[in-house]
Formats: structure tokens, C-alpha cells, sequence
């Protein structure tokens, strides 16, 4: 599996610096590199490292974030009838440095973008960040004036979910791939063990996957039953 | 189409006796009255004569007690103005009074090496935040405005955004970057200074704390800041800051045809759904001139008020968690699915179904609707009922929202509220009543009323409503006219598909109508409705086109929040909290 490398050292910020700050790079399996070297240690580090990684990925922790209609899709996802609790990421918290992970969930607009950026930076690592809904994903239906055309031209985003708005499932469904991800990243396992560098694995492209069984449908139901 | 209703004729009748009380008073500094589909009557004025002739309007005998709406328009382009004033812009003053139940439109024309007109903030305190935006939109000073800074756009932006030269798209430009320089240059600006709000940092003894409400926060409902200049826990003073949710909706109506500029309308206030398509599609048959078939209209009734409970079920579900209930969300969010099952089946989308077209819907009634129509029917009143004895009747709830952020009918007009919050006040003003339109006049159901206008009343005014609601719906359920859903017209949007494989005529006409999209004629037009949140209207100018020329969308959550400070001063943090919960609005209706 092919994984991206950032150090936060990599980059020394200066004023001109453009955000996302880190630098990034594609590198092997970090940990496969250790097993040629040592057979035994090499295969504690992997088990060390899914063990903390599963504690990671099912004790998300949401931060109360919301721009716009998605948000709304978003809570939908956090009550009863979607029950976001199942997967373990239902601690919403109000504060950026009590939080896991953002969701972009909306409209990034010019006016909010340095506001998101300050907040994003108020989160401790680990942090990862999934935006939700077409707008934050490319500007959406909203090609104007005001609006960023898509919250990576300066945010890390780990997982994209496509929609205007998503459903709650889709949501859900965005949040285990985030999980899933999280369970293949190589992070430093204390601040004096390995390189202190954060690898995360590149995920299949869900389009790939799903198109050969998604090409399968050729007759769509009528809208004229319920 | 609805504006043809018996009521809305004897309101016809009425507006001349303004004009005629204007030209007699001012003479020829009425310039003109023009001709329009709006429903009102028109009335260019010479600038110098705009504040007496405001004062006059809003004086006893004419009693304009609100300003309605206030904006511009950019006319350096517009080719079809014969009989109009000179004019490189035009600002348009909205009155309305609702004890006489009639409008009156000013509009004064400006050329563009002398952009400037009086405030006219201290006839109606409203006015304030509209010409501001003005000012932010097109330009155009305000002369003895308290505080003509940028509303929308942020404090570095270069440009007015409505204006015809501005560019539209983002993709005009170099893609967004932000650097480290460049965040700290708008965090700088964004920073609040309480000098330039005339605030002072502290008073004899103490030292005022200024505290920043958002642009995030979980009681904020969304993008939106406010500033609280506080001593302890009393709010001294407090400036609301709105513009971080502005999505160009005007300027984007002006590059989208008719058509396809519908699923525009359903993000304004993101939870009405269709409820936002109603006026703006009303404006537009108004515009071709189709009259929609009764099947079309009870459907979109039909459609229209699922949302209102909808909107409202989220309303109660938040507005308890603000005050510190956990458990409601819960609940109204339940009842939201058991709405968006009905929904879906019927509009095949949940939040923007963007599913009314020019002449009618989108497609008819999926077979089966009545029984899932019948089942949310018999699934909300009990929960209603079990939302007033669990929380309304709540000691609680009681203590912290009865006689909280409370203001008279007099105060509600004065800065603009409408909807239910007007309605909580004890004033019985309610479109579906006074102005029908799309077939509400046949309706039976009741305008629940408040009686101190407080946080408290605001929320069981909604609880009510949604059982009106449940009553309108049963009633569409009971009597759904046969017929077609969309009507037999040339303008109609898509147009019927049989008649388009007939011969080559057919199919050009239609080809040409789906991918132009109609060409309406010059004209003007306006259409109000009693949205989720207040009086949501649609004033379309159109310039003999495929799209519109310029597109205003008045949303009732604009004045709402402008009239926080008025309300708060000398209230608890606590109470602001309350309030703002009890508003109900979301930052889309506010800065579209
Ligand atoms: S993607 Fe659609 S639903 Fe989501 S914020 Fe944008 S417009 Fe709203």
C-alpha cells in the first residue's frame, strides 16, 4: 500500500507560505521497511500500531462545526433514527481542542475561510478533516464571487463525501471510510519512537470500486409509485 | 394563477388612493407612476422630496407603519425602459401597512457621478442594515447613516459584488489561496473595535468585557457573530455581524435561466425545501402569464406546509437544546424522518427538492401517496401534544422564556418582523389569510396568536401552527382535484413531453425551451409568501430575456437579527441565548 508522508517540519512557515502548510510526500509502507530490518520488532510495531489505531478511529470525536444545509444533514446523523453513536462519534464537542476531526459541512465562503483555517489550527494531532457536500468539495453549485471553490485549496481533507446536501447515511458512510483510513496510518508511537513522521495510507478511490457493480444498473425506477 | 382570487381584487382597488394622496401633496416631485405585475403601485420620486414623502407614507392617515424591503438595481444595461426616468441606478423603497392591508413601492433614480441619498434610518430603524447593504451591493452612500461600513463582503473586499461590471463567477479569477500573511491580515480586520461602534471599554469603575458570540458557535445557529459588550452578566450593548453565509444567490439569479434557477431558491432558507420555490415560481407565471391547474396548486400547498413542520420541528428540537433540554432533538428529528419519508417518495429528494417548475410541479402524485400521506397525519398530533406537556408546560422552559426578549406589535413593525414572531406579538397578519395566493383561500384553518411577544410565545405560536398545518394537509388529502399537474402553456417549463415528437416544429420549440429556457417579457413582477420563517417575496425584473435582470430576494430573518440589539440591551447572556433560539432562522435566509 502506497502511503503520503508529512512532517510538520518539513515546512518553516514565512509569511508568504501558503496553506495547507506541511509538506507532503508518497512513500512505501513504513513499517514494512522495519521488517527487513528486524523480523520480530518489525511485526510488534505493526500490532502496536493497529492496536492504537483502533482506539483511534472508534472514539471519534466530532467538533460542532456547521456552515450551512448540509450541517443540517449532518445532525440528522447525530439523532435517533441515524444514531451516529454506533460508530463510536457521537461526543460532539464545542471546542476545537477537545476535538478529532472537522466536518466542512457546507459552504466555505471567503468571508469564513480564515475563521475555519484559525479554527482548524486550535485542534490538537491527531485531527483529520472530511468534507461533506459538493460546496465544500469544489465550490459546488455556487461558482461565484464568494465562495471558495472548495475547502482543500487550503485544508487537509481526508475524505470526501459527494451530495448537495449528503444523506445522513452518505455521512455515516464517509465516516467509516475515515475509519478505515485511520486503522492503516503509521503515526509516531511516542514522541522518541520512529521518525516522527505522519504516514497515511492512500485509500482506494470509492468510484473505482463501485463502478462495475454500479454500471450493472441499467433500469432506474420510476417516480411514479412510492 | 392565484392572484386572480376575489381577495386579492378588492385589494387592487385600493393603492390609488396613495397615488392620489401623493400627487396631491407633492405635485410634480412625483415623478411618474409605473406600470408593473407587481401588485402595487409604483412611484418614482425626485430624491429631494424621498424623506417627506417617507414621512408622509408613515404618518397616521397612510399608516406604512413597516419598511418592507429596501434595495437597488443596476440599470446601465438594462435595454427595455421606455417611459421610465433617466437612471444609471434606482433604489426602491418597499412600505407596507398592514393595518390597511396595501402596499406601496418608491422608487428614486440616481445617475452614477452622484450616487448618494438621505438615510433614512431615523423614520424607519430597519432601514439601517438594508442601506448598508446597499452601500456593500451597488455602492450608493447613505447620507447621515449611522455607520455605512460593509454588511455582506468582508471589511478588505474591493468592489461592489450587484453591481453589472462586477465579475460573477470565482472562476473568473486565479483559484483561492490563503496565506499565513493573508489570515493574519483578515483576522485583523475581522477583529472588533469597539471605538468605531461609539462603544466605550468601561465606565466608572469597571471595565466592560467584550465577547465574541461566534462566527462559530453551537447557540449561533450557523455562521453568524455577535459582539456583546458586557458588565458581568448584563449585556450593555451588542452588534450583530452577518455576512459570513453570503452565497451571491442575486447575482448568480442573473446568469441562470428561469428554470434553472430554482434549486437556488431551495437553499435560501435550507429548511423550507419547496416552500422557497413558491414565490419565486409564482413571480415568474406572473411574468408569462400562466394560470396553474387546482391540481398543481393543492400539491403545492400540499408540499409547501410538510415543510413548514418540518422547519418547525427543528425549530423546537434546537430551541430546547438551547435552553439546556437534551432530549427534544431527539424526538422532532424522529418526526422530521417520518416528514422526509412522505417527502421523498413524493419529490424523490429530502431538503432541496427543488421540485416546482414555471406551470406546475415537477411531476405528478406517485400512486400510493395517500397512505403515507394518512400516516405522518396520524403519527404528529400525538407527539405535538406530548411536546406541550413535556416542555411548554416544563417549570423550566417556563421560567426561562415567559415575559424573555418581549416586544409589542408597534416595536415588531418598526423593524420589520414578520411571520410567526410578528404573529407572537398578538397581531393576526398572515399572507394565507390576508394575501392568498396558490389556492389558500380555500383552506379552512386558523393564525394561532400570542399575547406578550416573548421567547416563550414564540415557540407555542409554532406548535400551533404545525397542527394548522396537519389540518391544511389533511384537507389536500381529502380533496386533491384530478386534473394535470402543470398547465397547458407555451412558457411552461419543461414543456409537455408528448407534444414534442409530433414533427420538426415541435421538437425545436422544445429543444430551444429546455436548453435557452423561456424568454419572458420586460416587465416586473413580485410575489410574497408566508414562509417558514416570515414573509419571504421575489421581485423579478426582467429585460425581455432568458434570464432574469435583476432578481431581489427579501427573506424575513434579515430583519429579525437586526433587531437583537433593540431587544437584548440590558438582558442576560442566558436570555440571549433563549432568544436566539426563539427566532428561528438560519444564516442562509439571512444573508442568501
Ligand atoms: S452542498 Fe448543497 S446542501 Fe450542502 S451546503 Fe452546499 S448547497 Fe447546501
Amino acid at each position: 500500500m502506497a502511503y503520503t508522508l508529512t512532517r510538520a517540519t518539513d515546512a518553516i512557515a514565512t509569511d508568504s507560505s501558503q496553506y495547507p502548510l506541511n509538506e507532503r510526500r508518497r512513500v512505501e509502507d513504513p513499517v514494512k521497511q522495519q521488517i527487513h530490518r528486524n523480523v520480530f520488532t518489525g511485526k510488534l510495531e505493526e500490532v502496536l500500531h493497529s492496536a492504537v489505531n483502533w482506539g483511534r478511529k472508534n472514539s471519534l470525536w466530532p467538533y460542532n462545526f456547521g456552515l450551512s444545509c448540509c450541517y443540517v444533514e449532518m445532525t440528522t446523523a447525530f439523532t435517533a433514527p441515524h444514531d451516529i453513536a454506533r460508530f463510536g462519534a457521537e461526543v460532539i464537542r464545542a471546542s476545537p481542542r477537545q476535538a478529532d476531526f472537522m466536518v466542512i459541512a457546507g459552504t466555505c465562503f471567503l468571508k469564513m475561510a480564515p475563521v475555519i483555517q484559525q479554527l482548524y489550527d486550535q485542534m490538537l494531532e491527531p485531527k483529520w478533516v472530511i468534507s461533506m457536500g459538493s460546496c465544500a468539495n469544489s465550490g459546488g453549485m455556487y461558482d461565484i464571487y464568494s465562495v471558495v471553490q472548495g475547502v482543500d485549496k487550503f485544508l487537509p481533507v481526508d475524505v470526501y463525501i459527494p451530495g448537495c446536501p449528503p444523506r445522513p447515511e452518505a455521512f455515516l458512510h464517509g465516516l467509516q471510510l475515515l475509519q478505515d483510513s485511520i486503522q492503516e496510518e503509521r503515526r509516531p508511537l511516542s514522541w522518541v519512537v520512529g521518525d516522527q513522521g505522519v504516514y497515511r495510507a492512500e485509500m482506494p478511490s470509492q468510484r473505482e470500486k463501485h463502478r462495475e457493480q454500479r454500471i450493472q444498473a441499467t433500469e432506474l425506477r420510476t417516480p411514479d409509485s412510492i | 394563477m392565484s392572484v386572480a382570487s376575489p381577495s386579492s381584487d378588492t385589494l387592487k382597488t385600493g393603492p390609488d388612493t396613495v397615488v392620489e394622496a401623493l400627487k396631491q401633496r407633492f405635485e410634480e416631485r412625483i415623478v411618474l407612476e409605473q406600470a408593473t405585475l407587481t401588485g402595487w403601485p409604483v412611484i418614482w420620486v425626485a430624491r429631494d422630496a424621498l424623506t417627506e414623502v417617507l414621512a408622509f407614507l408613515r404618518d397616521k392617515s397612510q399608516a406604512f407603519e413597516m419598511l418592507y424591503d429596501l434595495s437597488a438595481v443596476d440599470e446601465r444595461l438594462r435595454s427595455h425602459r421606455r417611459g421610465l426616468p433617466e437612471a444609471d441606478f434606482t433604489v426602491f423603497y418597499h412600505l407596507m401597512s398592514l393595518s390597511r392591508n396595501r402596499d406601496v413601492i418608491l422608487k428614486v433614480a440616481l445617475h452614477e457621478a452622484d450616487l448618494a441619498l438621505p438615510s433614512i434610518v431615523s423614520l424607519y430603524p430597519n432601514a439601517n442594515w438594508y442601506e448598508r447593504e446597499v452601500w456593500d451591493m451597488f455602492g450608493i452612500t447613505f447620507e447621515g447613516h449611522p455607520h455605512l461600513t460593509r454588511i455582506l463582503m468582508p471589511p478588505t473586499w474591493k468592489g461592489h459584488p450587484l453591481r453589472k461590471d462586477h465579475h460573477a463567477r470565482a472562476t473568473e479569477f486565479d483559484p483561492y489561496t490563503l496565506t499565513v500573511e493573508g489570515q493574519d491580515r483578515e483576522q485583523q480586520a475581522l477583529k472588533f473595535d469597539p471605538e468605531a461602534w461609539g462603544m466605550k471599554r468601561r465606565h466608572d469603575d469597571s471595565e466592560f468585557m467584550f465577547l465574541n458570540l461566534g462566527p462559530n458557535h453551537p447557540s449561533a445557529h450557523g455562521a453568524f457573530r455577535l459582539v456583546l459588550q458586557l458588565d458581568g452578566e448584563e449585556i450593555i450593548d451588542c452588534v450583530p455581524d452577518i455576512g459570513y453565509h453570503h452565497r451571491g444567490a442575486e447575482k448568480m439569479a442573473e446568469r441562470q435561466s428561469w428554470h434553472s434557477f430554482i434549486p437556488y431558491t431551495d437553499r435560501i432558507d435550507y429548511t423550507g425545501g419547496v416552500m422557497n420555490n413558491l414565490p419565486y415560481v409564482l413571480a415568474v407565471e406572473k411574468l408569462a402569464g400562466i394560470t396553474v391547474t387546482k391540481r398543481a396548486e393543492t400539491i403545492r400547498v400540499m408540499m409547501a406546509e410538510m415543510f413548514r413542520i418540518t422547519s418547525h420541528l427543528l425549530f423546537l428540537g434546537t430551541y430546547l437544546q438551547d435552553l439546556g433540554a437534551m432530549t427534544p432533538v431527539f424526538f422532532t428529528f424522529t418526526d422530521r424522518q417520518k416528514g422526509y419519508e412522505v417527502i421523498e417518495a413524493i419529490t424523490g429528494f429530502r431538503m432541496h427538492p427543488a421540485w416546482y417548475r414555471i406551470g406546475g410541479v415537477a411531476h405528478d402524485l406517485p400512486k400510493g401517496w395517500e397512505k403515507l400521506v394518512k400516516g405522518f397525519l396520524d403519527w404528529m398530533p400525538k407527539r405535538l401534544r406530548e411536546y406541550e406537556r413535556a416542555m411548554m408546560e416544563n417549570a423550566i422552559v417556563r421560567e426561562r422564556t415567559r415575559h424573555i426578549a418581549a416586544h409589542d406589535t408597534t416595536e415588531a413593525l418598526a423593524w420589520g418582523i414578520t411571520g410567526p414572531n410578528l404573529r407572537a406579538t398578538g397581531l393576526d397578519f398572515d399572507l394565507r389569510k390576508q394575501r392568498p395566493y396558490s389556492g389558500y383561500e380555500n383552506f379552512d384553518f386558523e393564525i394561532p396568536l400570542g399575547h406578550n411577544g416573548d421567547a416563550f410565545d414564540r415557540g407555542q405560536v409554532r406548535i400551533e401552527e404545525m397542527r394548522q398545518s396537519l389540518r391544511i394537509i389533511q384537507q389536500c388529502l381529502d380533496h386533491m382535484p384530478a386534473g394535470d399537474y402543470k398547465a397547458d402553456h407555451p412558457l411552461t417549463t419543461p414543456p409537455p413531453r408528448e407534444r414534442m415528437l409530433q414533427h420538426i416544429e415541435t421538437l425545436i420549440t422544445h429543444f430551444l425551451q429546455v436548453s435557452w429556457g423561456p424568454v419572458l417579457k420586460p416587465n416586473e413582477s413580485m410575489q410574497m409568501i408566508e414562509a417558514t420563517k416570515g414573509i419571504n417575496s421575489y421581485y423579478l425584473t426582467s429585460d425581455g430575456n432568458t434570464m432574469s435582470y435583476r432578481t431581489r430576494i427579501r427573506t424575513p430573518s434579515f430583519p429579525h437579527l437586526q433587531h437583537i440589539p433593540a431587544l437584548m440591551r440590558g438582558g442576560f447572556v442566558p436570555d440571549l441565548i433563549a432568544h436566539l433560539g426563539s427566532i428561528d432562522f438560519v444564516m442562509a435566509d439571512v444573508d442568501r
